[in-house]
């Protein structure tokens, strides 16, 4: 045998196919793999001394309480307080996972600070006399929120644009619930409260999808898509056999439905935008200078074309008004600047975003959640520092009327503290302390008395929206079954509320298969939902419980901006 | 006699798996490791048998439920401030390291990646398991073996052996416990 080329092609061949039958490659893989994690840039967990830190989380009105594992001052793991006397140790997957949200890849960190301070200031000094400066709050009921209203009572033609925050359910009274597509048991109010009082309530579940909610209520009514305000008609003593036609139920569930509503009492009817009966929660007290403000005013009632300024506070998550809804009431050369985590929401809309600081980077108090009849004051914690670049969207807004709302949050717990109402609950153990602020900055938690004869609120809800008869352009019925998700989702937990299929996820939306093929559209295929206040690309599931005409989306907010006010839509593939 | 064609063609082919062979499966995992000793070769069965120690006595938990791990030398000098023996090694010890108060640099054979969180008093107080389930019988040893670490990831051959990943989520599966990758990379 010479040495020839070939030969030493066979040899090296016959080398390499042998070297797959022993331990070298597969541990130089293994190996190289695990070298890249020490690199130069890799970041690395601090090493020290692990401390524990109490905090609520930010991330919904629900508030749970917080306690958060830090080694050498880094958060590294949250988890719940199961002492608190609301949220009782629970935290759902975006709060779990919520320190990760400063390292979020989509987080915005920077903006046109100057450029947008510049044009809204331009825009406020040359405002016409039927021209409006408003501040819309996406969150309600802070002490951030007063500082907008007083803000605007300063500014020209200011205006507070909010929905509603001072009332609440009383679940715990409730013995009978009636559901028109709320997510009760995924997500809604306090989940905490809610698994906690879920023994004292017959839950009705009605919407037109089987959701989580429907598979552990007490019974899932299987109501048409949009029909929800001939049933809640039925039950107030309408016409069974007209709900009957529209819901697609019999007269006798509906019969049944109203007699255990009106002896199984009291009883709670939750729709998606209120419910009855709501009654009416006190805030937590403030100081008396900042009752000059100007009050909380909604959308609708605004006049077209009149407001010049808009100013959105997204910097907390809160509920998403369509912009459809927003546009009208805009003037043509509205300067519109948005305080956002990231380019979701109201970023793809507004002439200015400017970068806010996430959760947990900054002190916020947060509101109570719906489920809570007494009113609450607690702290979100600063765990980490924001970095640079973030704008206050209080500090704007108060610069803008030049007033010093550095110690808001201060303030206010001095003006609770004065009152001496409630009670504290502080995650150390102290039943009173004698430092309120200093409680509250370590966790603790305000809770109001329950006034003795709240008022009940009477609500509209359940009404049938305008669209509901343009079918033939939008031959899909909407249903949301999915609750709301925050704007960013950590990284890790996105594998699990996006990718994987258990959630529909912040742009998922869920057909019929006759639907799908009717579409031209496959499972994971990407396509346009259109509805009457726009459009946004979505991404299909093909499931055949969801019935046939009707698309079930999911919680993103610019689902919730397309399809909040709307009932119908259509897909379209891309 | 001469060999068919056919034979011959696949001669170095072979030559070449045999080869690869050999060089992988005997020069290879003596060339991956590089083995260090360890600063002070130290006697588990001596401390065990003539100080009466446990394995805790050293490798103890703190107050607040962490685990202390190799212990510092405050730990040593408290019984070796002076020889108590007559062995070279102890005297060796105390010169380099007790008496001027410097830290033995010990090579941790169980050191896991920065991503990992293991919490030794989750399976320790709470499961019940004993030391040498994962760690071996180090206290019957009379002397520390060489770490043998990796040239190329600079982990100790220990972790590959029975301290990876799937070990673990092995024996979680056996125990029927519950794992999810939040419970150990935080």
């Amino acid at each position: 045998m010479t040495t020839t080329r070939r030969n030493l092609f066979k040899l090296a061949g016959g080398a390499a196919a042998g070297s797959l039958l022993t331990p070298a490659p597969w541990r130089l893989i293994t190996d190289t793999a695990l070298l890249s994690e020490n690199w130069p840039g890799v970041p690395r967990p601090k090493r020290g001394e692990v401390s524990y830190r109490f905090g609520n989380c930010a991330l919904c009105t629900a508030g749970c309480a917080v306690r958060a594992r830090c080694v050498a001052g880094q958060p590294v793991a949250l988890a719940g307080v199961e002492a608190h006397p609301l949220s009782r140790g629970a935290l759902c997957t975006y709060g779990i996972a919520g320190h990760h949200l400063p390292y979020h890849p989509a987080r915005l960190r920077q903006g046109p600070v100057a450029e947008a301070s510049a044009a809204v200031q331009s825009a406020i000094r040359t405002l016409r006399p039927n021209e409006h400066c408003a501040v819309l709050d996406l969150r309600p009921g802070r002490t951030a929120s007063w500082t907008y209203r007083r803000a605007m009572a300063s500014v020209r033609n200011g205006m507070y644009l909010a929905s509603e925050s001072n009332t609440a359910v009383d679940l715990a009274s409730a013995k009978t619930v009636l559901s028109l597509g709320v997510p009760v048991l995924d997500g809604w109010g306090t989940p905490g409260n809610v698994w906690a009082l879920r023994g004292g309530f017959h839950l009705i579940q009605a919407e037109p999808v089987e959701s989580r909610t429907a598979v552990m209520a007490d019974l899932w009514l299987p109501i048409r898509a949009g029909s929800e305000a001939a049933l809640l008609d039925a039950v107030r003593g309408g016409s069974a056999s007209d709900a009957a036609a529209q819901t697609g139920l019999s007269e006798q569930q509906i019969a049944s439905l109203a007699r255990e509503l009106r002896e199984n009492g009291p009883s709670l009817v939750l729709d998606r935008n209120g419910a009855s009966p709501m009654i009416a929660r006190r805030e937590a007290p403030v100081p008396e200078e900042w009752k000059k403000a100007v009050p909380a005013t909604q959308l609708a009632s605004v006049s077209e074309e009149s407001i010049r300024v808009l100013l959105i506070d997204e910097s907390m998550p809160g509920e998403y008004l369509p912009w459809s809804a927003i546009q009208p009431k805009l003037t043509s050369d509205c300067v519109v600047v948005s305080f956002a985590w990231s380019k979701e929401g109201y970023g793809r809309q507004a002439r200015f975003t400017l970068p806010a600081a996430v959760y947990p980077e900054v002190v916020d108090d947060i509101p109570p959640a719906i489920d809570s009849p007494a009113a609450m004051f607690r702290l979100a914690a600063a765990l980490v520092a924001p970095p640079e670049g973030m704008v206050s969207p209080t500090g704007f807004i108060a610069g803008l009327a030049g007033i010093d709302a550095k110690n808001a949050l201060q303030e206010r717990v001095a003006a609770i503290q004065k009152s001496g109402r409630g009670s504290v609950f502080d995650p150390s153990g102290a039943a009173k302390p004698a430092d309120l602020w200093k409680a509250l900055q370590a966790g603790a938690t305000w809770i109001d008395d329950r006034e003795p004869r709240a008022s009940v609120i009477s609500t509209q809800i359940a009404s049938p929206l305008a669209d509901d008869k343009n079918r033939s352009s939008a031959p899909l019925a909407i249903a949301f079954s999915e609750p709301r998700a925050a704007a960013l989702v950590s990284p890790l937990m996105s594998k699990v509320t996006n990718e994987s299929g258990l959630r529909l996820g912040t742009h998922g939306v869920a057909i019929h298969p006759s639907d799908a093929r009717g579409a031209g559209l496959a499972e994971g295929s990407r396509a346009r939902l259109e509805t009457a206040s726009g459009f946004v690309t979505v991404d299909i599931s093909v499931d055949d419980t969801v019935p046939p005409g009707v698309i079930q989306v999911g919680g993103g907010p610019d689902l919730q901006n397309v399809c909040g006010a709307n009932r119908r839509g259509r897909v379209v593939a891309l | 006699m001469k060999l068919p064609k056919s034979i011959t063609a696949i001669v170095p082919f072979v030559a070449g798996v045999l080869l690869a062979l050999a060089a992988g499966w005997t020069a290879f995992p003596r060339a991956i490791y590089r083995a260090q000793r360890q600063p002070v070769n130290f006697s588990h069965r001596v401390h065990a048998d003539k100080a009466g120690q446990k394995c805790d006595d050293c490798h103890s938990f703190r107050a607040d439920g962490t685990f202390a791990g190799v212990p510092t030398l405050d730990k040593c000098s408290g019984c070796h401030a002076v020889p108590m023996g007559n062995t070279a090694e102890e005297k060796a010890f105390i010169d380099r390291y007790v008496t001027p108060g410097r830290e033995p640099q010990w090579l941790v054979y169980a050191r896991q990646p920065e991503n990992v969180y293991f919490s030794h008093i989750t399976h320790v107080k709470l499961a019940g398991m004993k030391c040498e389930t994962c760690h071996g019988n180090e206290g019957a040893t009379d002397g520390l073996r060489a770490y043998q670490e990796d040239r190329v990831s600079g982990y100790s051959r220990d972790v590959f052996r029975s301290m990876k990943m799937d070990d673990c989520v092995d024996c979680h599966r056996r125990q029927g416990m519950d794992h999810s990758c939040l419970d150990c990379h935080k």
